[in-house]
C-alpha cells in the first residue's frame, strides 16, 4: 500500500506513460494510423479526397470489408479461413450459371449463401470434429472448391450476371456505392451479433479460453462451427457483390482476399491467438489496406509499391500487438 | 555454494518475492518449505535464470552472478527438476536424457547407439526397467518423473533443485530417489529439495528454509526442529483468525449428491462419496491422487467408465457440464487462468458466463441487467475493482478467485465443488473466501472443497474424505479431523 | 507389457507412420495406373514423373524444416519469383555471369531467410504473419524489377532441369534426391538436427533446457530461403527465363507434400523423407490423372482430397476438458 502511494505522489509521469503506451496503441493505434495516412496522402495529392476517388475507394472497400467481418469471427475462435477467396470465386461462377435474368436473383442469392455456408460447415467440422488445423482444413477446402469450379466451367466461365447484382456492385446512390450500403448493413447486423448478443459472448469466451468455455456450459464446438459458417456465407455474399463490380467473371474473382482479409483483421487488432478484437477494428484494418493501395497511386509512386507497403504494414502492425512475454 | 541476499521480484500486480534470503552449502540437502504461493517456484526460477530478480544479490560457487538465460545457469552447473515436466514427448527417453549434451562419435555426429547404451546404463543404476528407445509420451507419469531425475545426473551438476519430485511417484521409486540423492550429496553436490511432505524432509534433508507469502522466515538445522515447529513457521499466524467460527450443527443435512463407485480410467477407481446439504466436505490427498479428476467426473467434464452419480436420487452420470450447471452443480477449478476465467473479458461477463441465456433477451445480452448482477456480486463478495466493466486480467489473484466463486455461487443451488479455492491468494483474500464458502454452506448448499493445504482442510471441513492413488482411502468425521489423521491416510504406503 | 508390443506401438505412433501412409497411397496409385494404361508402368513414364518432381521437392525441403520447428514459411513463393527474375535478368545470356549470379541468388535466399528468422525471433510475431508480410514485400520488389519475363540464359543452362544421367535419370531430380537423403541424415545425426525436433516439440522446454532456440529458428528459415532460391534456379533452367509470378503457386503447394508426408503443422514430428515421398505422390497423382484423361481441373480436387485424407489419418486425440 505504501509503495503504491509513493508511486502516485512521485512526479514521474513518464513511467506510467510508457507503461500505458502499448495498451493505447493496441486500442486506438489503428484509427490514428488510418487518419494519419489519409491526412498525409491528402497533403501530397489533394485529388485523393476528391468525390470520385473516395467513391472509388469505398466501392473497393465493400467486398473486402464483408469478408473481413466473417474472417473476424473465425480468427476470434482461434482459427483462420483460407478458403474465402475460393468461395468468392465460386459464388461469382454460380451467379453466371443462370440465365442472367433478374428474376433469378433470389435463387442465385440463396444458392451462393448456401454454398458458402456449406463450405464453412465443412471447414468447421474438420476443425472441431477431426481436430485438423484450421490452416490445413481451409486450405484443402480452398483447393477442392477451386477444382470443382474449374471442372464445372471447363476453365472458362462464361455467362451473364443479372443486372441487379451488377448495379449493386458498381452503381452509386449520389456518390454512395450501393455495395458499401450492403457492407454497412452487414457490419451493423454482425456487429450486434458479435458485440451485443449471447452468441457473440460465447464466441469471445470460446476463443479466449476453450476449456473455460466448456466448463461454463458453452457448446464450444458448435460455436466454432457457426463462426466458420458465418465466414463462408459472408464470403459468398462478398463474391456476389465483387462479381457485380468486376462485371466479367473469371475463375479467380477474389484472388488475394484470403490473405488480405487476415491481414486486415490482424492489423485491426484481432488476435490470431483468439478471443480479442472487434469488427470496428477489423474494418479499420480493411480501410487502411484500401487507403494505402490507393494512396500509393495517388502520390505518384509505382503501383508495385502497393504490395510492398502492405507487407511492411502488416509486420509492423502485428509486432505492435504482440503481448510482452509473460511470467 | 549458493547464496541469495535480499532478492526482490515482482510481476505485474503481485510482489512474488520480497527480501528473500537463502544459503545452500555444497554437500547438503536443503529443504525449502512453505505453503502454496509462498514463492518457492519463483525462487527456483530465479536461481535457474528463468526470471531475473528486480534487486538483490545472487552468488553461485563464490561469484556474484546474474543469469540472462536458463542456458547460462545450466552451464554453470545448476540443474532444476521442475514440477511440470521439461520433456519432449515425441523424442525417445535416451534422447530426452541427453538433449543439449548429445553423445557424439569422432566425426561429430550424434551417436544413437551410444546414447541408448549410456541411457540404459544410467536407468539401470537407478533400478529402472525402462526401454531407452521408448517415446516419452508413452511413459506413465511416474516414469516420466524418473526420466526427469535421470536427466540431472548426466551433467556435471553442482546444484540440483527438485520441485516436488515425489508428487507423482510412490514407495519403491521414492526410496531409489532418496538413495541417489544421498550419494549425490556425499559426492559434494548441493541439493535444494522442495516438498509438501514433511516426513520426507525429516527423512532426507540436513537443513530447512521456510518461506511464507514471498518472504524469508527462517533457516534451521533439521535436528533442531520438529514437525509442529515447522508448521507454525510455515503458517505463522493464528489459524482461528483465518477461519470462520464453526457452527454447532444440530442435525445432519439430507444427502444431496450421492456418488457411487465411479471410475475414470487411469485416474479414479471405484470412488464413492456423499455430500449433504449445508455441509462442507473436505477432499484431501496428495497432488495427483485423483481429486480433481473426481470433481471433473461429477461435473461431466470427464467421462466415467463405471458407477453412478445421483443428485437427490436422480441419475446424472456422464452429463455434459451444461446440464450439470442446469442441475445446480458448480465447479471452481484449481487452474484459475487456464480453466476458470475468460481473461480478455470484464467482471460482468465472467460472472454471468455460465448463465448467458439468463441475462439475454431475444438473443441479445441485457448489459444493464448484467452489470446490475455484477455490481451486486462485487458488493456481496467485496471484490476490489473499479466496477463491473473492469477487465479481470488487471485484478489480483484473490479478486479473480472471488469473481469465479461469485459466478458459481449464482448457479450452484445444490452442489458447489471448489478445487484449491485459495491457491496463490493472499492471506486477507483467503479469509474472505473462507467466509464466503461458509455462507454458501449455511444457505444449504452441499460444498465439496478440495485442498492440499492441511490447515485449510482442518479449519473448514465438517467432514474429510481422503484420496490416494485414485482411491478413496478414508473418511474422518468432525471429531476425528486432525492434520496427523489426514496426512496418515493420504501418505500411507500401499501394502503392495 | 512386452517389449514387442511397446515397440510395435512406438512404430505406429512415431514419425515412421507417415512414411507408411504415403507408401500405401503410392502403391495404390501405381496399381490404379497400371490397370488404366499399359503405358503407365513404362520406365519412360516413371522417369518422367521423377523429373517433374524436382521443383516441388526442393522448395518443400526448406518448408519441412520450418514446419518441424512449429513455424511455416509463406514467403517461399515470392522468394522463388524474385530469384528467378534475378537469375535470368542478371545473367542475361552472358555465360561468364552464370556462376557468380547463381552464387549471388543463393546468397539472396539466405539473406531473406535470415531476415524472416530475425523478425520472428526478435518480435515474437507468428511466422505465418511475418512470412506473409515479407512475401508481399518481395513480390512487390519482384514486380519493380520487371513486370514480365525478364532476361535470358545461355544455352546449356537447361542442363539442371532437362539433363539426364546414365540410365535416363533426371539431373535435377537426382540432385534433389541426394539433398533429401543428406538432409535426412543430418536431421537424425547432428545436434542441430535433434534440436530442430526439440524446438518444434516444446519451445518452452527447449529454452529451459538451454537449447539455442533462436539460432535453430534462424537456421530453418535461412535454409528455407536458400532452397527457395535453388528452386528458382531450377525453374529458370526449365523455362529458360525468370517470370514475376513463377513461384506464386509454390507457397501453398509446398505445404501439401510436407503434411501428406506426416510432418505435423504443430511441429516436432515428421521428417524430410516423408516429404520426399509426398512430393512423389503429388507428382504421380498428377501423372495418373493425365492418364485417366480427367480434365486437368480435377487434379486440384484430387489434391485437396488427398490433403484432407492424409491429415485426418494423422489426427491426434483431443485433450481432456
Amino acid at each position: 500500500m505504501t509503495m503504491a502511494k509513493a508511486n502516485q505522489a512521485a512526479p514521474v509521469p513518464r513511467a506510467s506513460l510508457t507503461a500505458r503506451a502499448p495498451d493505447f496503441v493496441r486500442s486506438y493505434g489503428i484509427f490514428i494510423f488510418l487518419i494519419a495516412a489519409i491526412v498525409v496522402t491528402f497533403a501530397i495529392s489533394p485529388a485523393f479526397l476528391s468525390g470520385a476517388n473516395v467513391s472509388n475507394m469505398l466501392m473497393q472497400l465493400a467486398p473486402l470489408g464483408i469478408v473481413v467481418i466473417g474472417q473476424t469471427f473465425v480468427v476470434l475462435v482461434r482459427g483462420l479461413d483460407l478458403s474465402v477467396a475460393s468461395v468468392m470465386a465460386t459464388a461469382a461462377v454460380i451467379a453466371t450459371s443462370f440465365g442472367g435474368q433478374n428474376s433469378d436473383a433470389a435463387l442465385i442469392f440463396l444458392a451462393c449463401i448456401g454454398m458458402g455456408a456449406a463450405t464453412g460447415l465443412a471447414n468447421g467440422l474438420l476443425v472441431t470434429k477431426r481436430n485438423v488445423s484450421p490452416f490445413l482444413a481451409t486450405l484443402a477446402m480452398m483447393i477442392v472448391l477451386q477444382g470443382l469450379r474449374f471442372a464445372a466451367t471447363q476453365g472458362a466461365p462464361s455467362g451473364n450476371i443479372p443486372s441487379l447484382f451488377r448495379q449493386l456492385g458498381s452503381a452509386t446512390l449520389s456518390g454512395m456505392p450501393y455495395n458499401l450500403l450492403v457492407m454497412i448493413v452487414v457490419a451493423i447486423l454482425f456487429g450486434i451479433l458479435l458485440h451485443r448478443s449471447a452468441f457473440g459472448r460465447r464466441v469471445y469466451i470460446t476463443g479466449g479460453n476453450p476449456v473455460t468455455a466448456r466448463l461454463v456450459g458453452i457448446a464450444a464446438d458448435r460455436v466454432t462451427i457457426l463462426c466458420y459458417v458465418i465466414c463462408g456465407s459472408l464470403a459468398a455474399l462478398a463474391g456476389l457483390i465483387l462479381s457485380g463490380f468486376v462485371g466479367v467473371v473469371d475463375n479467380f474473382v477474389g484472388r488475394g482476399f484470403e490473405l488480405d482479409s487476415i491481414v486486415a483483421a490482424v492489423m485491426g487488432g484481432v488476435a490470431l491467438s483468439g478471443g480479442r478484437g472487434s469488427i470496428a477494428g477489423a474494418l479499420a484494418g480493411a480501410t487502411i489496406l484500401v487507403v494505402l493501395s490507393n494512396a500509393v497511386v495517388m502520390v505518384g509512386m509505382p503501383v508495385q509499391l502497393q504490395i510492398i507497403v502492405k507487407g511492411l504494414v502488416i509486420i509492423i502492425a502485428a509486432s505492435l500487438y504482440v503481448r510482452p512475454a509473460r511470467a | 555454494m549458493l547464496s541469495l541476499k535480499g532478492i526482490h521480484k515482482s510481476f505485474p500486480g503481485v510482489n512474488a518475492l520480497t527480501d528473500m534470503n537463502l544459503d545452500v552449502r555444497s554437500g547438503e540437502i536443503h529443504a525449502l518449505v512453505g505453503e502454496n504461493g509462498a514463492g518457492k517456484s519463483t525462487l527456483t526460477r530465479i536461481i535457474a535464470g528463468v526470471h531475473q530478480p528486480d534487486s538483490g544479490e545472487l552468488s553461485f560457487d563464490g561469484r556474484a552472478v546474474r543469469w540472462s538465460s536458463p542456458g547460462e545457469a545450466k552451464k554453470a552447473g545448476i540443474h532444476v527438476i521442475y514440477q511440470e515436466f521439461v520433456l519432449f514427448p515425441h523424442l525417445s527417453v535416451a534422447e530426452n536424457i541427453y538433449i543439449g549434451h548429445e553423445r557424439r562419435n569422432r566425426l561429430g555426429f550424434v551417436d544413437h547407439r551410444r546414447t541408448r547404451r549410456d541411457a540404459a546404463e544410467l536407468l539401470a543404476r537407478f533400478g529402472l526397467d525402462m526401454d531407452p528407445a521408448a517415446l516419452v509420451q508413452d511413459l506413465s507419469v511416474a516414469d516420466q518423473q524418473m526420466v526427469e531425475i535421470a536427466k540431472a545426473l548426466v551433467h556435471d551438476v553442482k546444484l540440483l533443485i527438485l520441485d516436488e519430485p515425489t508428487a507423482v511417484i510412490s514407495g519403491p521409486e521414492v526410496d531409489v530417489l532418496f538413495r541417489r540423492l544421498r550419494s549425490l550429496r556425499d559426492a559434494g553436490v548441493a541439493i535444494v529439495y522442495i516438498s509438501h511432505r514433511l516426513e520426507e524432509i525429516f527423512a532426507l534433508c540436513d537443513r530447512v528454509t521456510v518461506l511464507k507469502d514471498g518472504k524469508y522466515v527462517a533457516t534451521r538445522e533439521i535436528g533442531a526442529v520438529n514437525r509442529d515447529d515447522l508448521i507454525s513457521l510455515m503458517v505463522g499466524r493464528s489459524l482461528s483468525d483465518l477461519f470462520p467460527p464453526r457452527r454447532k450443527r444440530s442435525d445432519e443435512g439430507e444427502v444431496v449428491l450421492d456418488v457411487r463407485g465411479i471410475n475414470v480410467p487411469g485416474r479414479v477407481h471405484d470412488a464413492s462419496i456423499t455430500l449433504r446439504a449445508g455441509e462442507i466436505t473436505g477432499l484431501a490427498g496428495m497432488v495427483g491422487a485423483g481429486r480433481s479428476e473426481l470433481a471433473f467426473a461429477i461435473f461431466g467434464a470427464l467421462k466415467t467408465s463405471a458407477g453412478q452419480v445421483l443428485l437427490r436420487g436422480r441419475d446424472i452420470s456422464n452429463v455434459t457440464p451444461a446440464r450439470a450447471i442446469r442441475e445446480g452443480i458448480g465447479l471452481v477449478t484449481e487452474d484459475r487462468k487456464g480453466q476458470g476465467l475468460a481473461m480478455q473479458l470484464d467482471i460482468a461477463a465472467n460472472v454471468t458466463a455460465s448463465t448467458i441465456s439468463e441475462v439475454s433477451r431475444f438473443g441479445l445480452i441485457d448489459r444493464r441487467r448484467e452489470e446490475e448482477i455484477a455490481r451486486g456480486e462485487i458488493a456481496n463478495f467485496r471484490i476490489a475493482c473499479r466496477g463491473p466493466a473492469t477487465s479481470v486480467s488487471l485484478m489480483s489473484g484473490g479478486n479473480q478467485q472471488k469473481v469465479i466463486v461469485a459466478r458459481w455461487a449464482r448457479t450452484s443451488t445444490e452442489v458447489l465443488i471448489l478445487d484449491e479455492p485459495t491457491r496463490g491468494v493472499d492471506v486477507g483474500a483467503k479469509a474472505e473466501i473462507y467466509r464466503i464458502i461458509q455462507e454458501l454452506a449455511d444457505r444449504g448448499i452441499a460444498v465439496l472443497m478440495i485442498s492440499s493445504e492441511l490447515p485449510e482442510i482442518v479449519g473448514m471441513s465438517d467432514r474429510v474424505v481422503v484420496m490416494r492413488e485414485g482411491h478413496i482411502v478414508g473418511e474422518l468425521s468432525s471429531a476425528e479431523i486432525s492434520e496427523e489423521a489426514v496426512i496418515g491416510l493420504a501418505t500411507h504406503q500401499s501394502a503392495a | 507389457m512386452t517389449v514387442q508390443s511397446s515397440s510395435l506401438r512406438r512404430f505406429f505412433r512415431g514419425s515412421q507412420v507417415g512414411l507408411f501412409v504415403v507408401i500405401g497411397l503410392l502403391i495404390l496409385l501405381f496399381v490404379i495406373g497400371v490397370s488404366v494404361s499399359d503405358r503407365f508402368a513404362t520406365s519412360r513414364n516413371i522417369l518422367n514423373v521423377y523429373e517433374q518432381s524436382t521443383g516441388l521437392a526442393l522448395v518443400s525441403l526448406g518448408q519441412t524444416l520450418a514446419i518441424l520447428t512449429g513455424g511455416i514459411d509463406l514467403s517461399v513463393g515470392s522468394i522463388i519469383s524474385l530469384s528467378s527474375m534475378l537469375t535470368s535478368g542478371l545473367i542475361n545470356g552472358n555465360p561468364s555471369m552464370v556462376l557468380p549470379v547463381i552464387a549471388g541468388v543463393l546468397l539472396i535466399g539466405i539473406v531473406i531467410g535470415a531476415i524472416n528468422g530475425g523478425i520472428i525471433t526478435v518480435t515474437g510475431v507468428h511466422p505465418l504473419i511475418v512470412t506473409l508480410g515479407t512475401g508481399a514485400i518481395l513480390q512487390g520488389i519482384t514486380l519493380l524489377y520487371g513486370l514480365g519475363p525478364t532476361g535470358k540464359v545461355p544455352r546449356g543452362f537447361d542442363y539442371f532441369a532437362y539433363g539426364r544421367l546414365p540410365a535416363g535419370f533426371s539431373v535435377g531430380a537426382t540432385f534433389a534426391l541426394v539433398v533429401f537423403l543428406l538432409a535426412a541424415f543430418l536431421l537424425r545425426n547432428t545436434r542441430t538436427g535433434r534440436h530442430i525436433y526439440a524446438v518444434g516439440d516444446d519451445p518452452h522446454a527447449a529454452t529451459l533446457m538451454g537449447l539455442p532456440t533462436r539460432r535453430v529458428i534462424m537456421l530453418v528459415y535461412i535454409l528455407s530461403g536458400f532452397f527457395a532460391s535453388l528452386t528458382a534456379i531450377y525453374l529458370v533452367s526449365r523455362f529458360g527465363v525468370g517470370q514475376p509470378y513463377t513461384g506464386a503457386n509454390y507457397t501453398l503447394s509446398s505445404i501439401t507434400p510436407v503434411v501428406v508426408g506426416g510432418t505435423m503443422l504443430a511441429g516436432g514430428r515428421g521428417g524430410v523423407l516423408g516429404t520426399l515421398l509426398g512430393v512423389y505422390l503429388v507428382s504421380l497423382l498428377n501423372n495418373l490423372l493425365n492418364f485417366l484423361d480427367v480434365s486437368t481441373h480435377f487434379q486440384l480436387v484430387a489434391q485437396g482430397l488427398v490433403i484432407i485424407a492424409a491429415v485426418s489419418l494423422y489426427v491426434e486425440k483431443r485433450r481432456i476438458a
